[in-house]
């Protein structure tokens, strides 16, 4: 699945709702921890491949997602590894800093 | 607190700074230095990753001998046809560009690690704070008998990209249809668990598609067992069938000689003549410039502590990469990557008291057995029991769907663009 359905005015949307923050993650923790999906998802959004854009979801959207590998509900080897050693804390870190990214429309 | 002292280390607060810290070696000069000897999967991440993240707080020097970089990943993937040459090769203008890197195109000849200094052939010297050696490995080309660097043309290894990699496909293309291939597998540990296997896979693949099909792959392996080996012997028997032939130690008995002027491989089973490849992966070992510095054990690789990456043997020294021993992680450009992001945290943390968190590793190698027929094998680690351990590990399955393994290409595809952007951009 893709999250290319998203529309720009999540952005928006996630920006307001990062100082009130429905999902306050550490940031700092999160971009530390990011360094290891960014090794397959780019920072700069593009999609290659079956490497999706993780940048710019809304927070809460992203922890499902996150969840749903790390219970097993979402298959994939790779990101039911990644997510399953992630504790909610850094889940919502993670969330906290990708989701801040610029999101800008998909570039295949 | 991260800002907070970074601010004590410029200005009237240096003296206190340097007080506090009880570092005044590091404090004594206007920025922190860090060198990163080699330009590939660890160094240019641990490079990229410690100028971006230190903003300009530290000076960041990069030595890499080669103008360009082609990636030992995916070379497999050129020798099947299913990429060209220049999309695995790459420039380092816009990682130096981006991040503020003082790319110097030399090589390290020798470290001083009394005077904290990298010689370069060249003759300049690189004072350092913190030194990152990335080396990637070296051919013992002593390990096959009868096999030198002088034969790597007759019998090409192509386990260093470049030339040789060009080499092995412009041989592989000139075989004639009913020729015979010997690959000589390389002994653990080495560069790329799965590589030479993904290596045979692509090889098949070339001749089947260009109608040689009579052609015989022979495996001379020194291991028991290998990486993936279900799931690249399932793929042998469905698309290659007849094609390759993998033997073990108890069935060859041993690897006796090559000759390179005949084309000849002598095992304790058989002697194959007039081979029309022979692709040697002989035993490796850390790059000359660890192993010369000191930095390598018995076994030929560098111990790091785990929880870092730090030199065993020299606190101001990380080693990352295939040259270094990483306990429970395979060497790949994946491990190297995923290493030097904890070396670069570790390294702004002595320097400009960067805040740092435990280490976690992770590692995927993807295989590509036939068109849209790709498997994976990875990992999460961590330090523990004074190693890098798995703390969980996955691989595929036999028998997947077709739709999953195509799924798995498309994700290998996206890494390979992926690990790229992040290493070099």
């Amino acid at each position: 699945m893709t999250m290319s359905h998203l529309p720009a005015m999540s952005v928006s949307l996630l920006l307001a709702s990062a100082s009130t923050g429905a999902v306050a993650g550490d940031r700092e923790l999160g971009e530390y921890l990011s360094a290891e999906c960014v090794t397959c998802h780019q920072l700069s959004g593009r999609e290659t491949g079956a490497v999706p854009r993780i940048t710019g979801w809304p927070d809460e959207h992203f922890v499902a997602v996150m969840n749903a590998y790390k219970d097993k509900h979402r298959d994939n080897l790779i990101m039911q590894t990644i997510a399953g050693r992630l504790a909610a804390d850094e889940i919502e870190a993670l969330a906290a800093y990708f989701g801040a990214l610029q999101s800008r429309s998909v570039v295949k | 607190m991260d800002f907070n002292r970074r601010q004590l280390l410029t200005g009237a607060a240096a003296v206190a700074g340097a007080t506090m810290l009880g570092s005044p070696s590091v404090l004594a000069q206007a920025k922190p230095r860090v060198v990163v000897i080699g330009g590939g999967a660890g160094g240019a991440t641990a490079a990229k990753y410690i100028a971006k993240d230190s903003a300009g707080a530290i000076a960041v020097t990069l030595v890499e001998p080669n103008a360009n970089y082609q990636t030992c990943f995916h070379s497999n993937l050129y020798l099947g046809g299913f990429r060209d040459y220049a999309s695995i090769t790459h420039e380092y203008t816009a990682l130096a560009k981006n991040n503020g890197i003082d790319l110097v195109r030399d090589r390290a000849t020798m470290i001083d690690r009394d005077k904290k200094e990298v010689v370069l052939a060249g003759g300049r010297r690189l004072p350092y704070d913190r030194l990152v050696v990335s080396p990637g490995i070296d051919l013992k080309y002593d390990s096959v008998p009868g096999w030198s660097q002088a034969a790597e043309e007759a019998m090409p290894h192509a386990w260093k990209p470049g030339a040789q990699t060009l080499l092995l496909r412009k041989r592989l293309d000139a075989v004639p249809n009913g020729g015979v291939i010997v690959m000589i597998a390389p002994p653990n540990p080495y560069r790329c668990p799965p590589g030479p296997y993904e290596r045979i896979s692509m090889m098949a693949h070339s001749l089947k598609a260009a109608g040689k099909d009579r052609c015989k792959i022979f495996v001379i392996d020194p291991k028991e067992s290998f990486s993936k080996q279900g799931l690249f012997q399932e793929g042998w028997e469905k698309y290659y069938k007849g094609m390759v032939e993998w033997l073990g130690p108890k069935v060859h008995d041993g690897l006796k000689s090559v000759d390179p002027a005949s084309g000849t491989v002598v095992t304790g089973f058989e002697t194959y003549k007039n081979a029309a490849l022979v692709n040697v992966i002989p035993a490796q070992m850390a790059g000359a410039i660890a192993r010369d510095s000191g930095l390598a054990n018995a076994s030929g690789f560098c111990a790091i502590d785990p929880s870092s990456m730090k030199s065993a043997v020299d606190a101001n020294i990380y080693v990352l990469g295939d040259a270094c021993i990483a306990g429970d992680m395979p060497k790949s450009a994946f491990s190297a990557n995923s290493q030097a992001k904890v070396a670069a945290m570790m390294i702004r943390g002595e320097l400009v008291a960067a805040r740092t968190f435990p280490a976690r590793y992770t590692n995927t190698c993807w295989s590509l057995i036939e068109t849209d027929d790709c498997v994976k094998v990875g990992g999460a680690y961590e330090a523990k029991d004074g190693k890098i351990a798995a703390s969980s590990t996955f691989v595929s399955k036999t028998g997947e769907t077709a739709e999953m393994r195509k799924q798995q290409q498309a994700e290998n595809m996206g890494w390979y663009a992926g690990i790229t952007a992040d290493m070099l951009g």
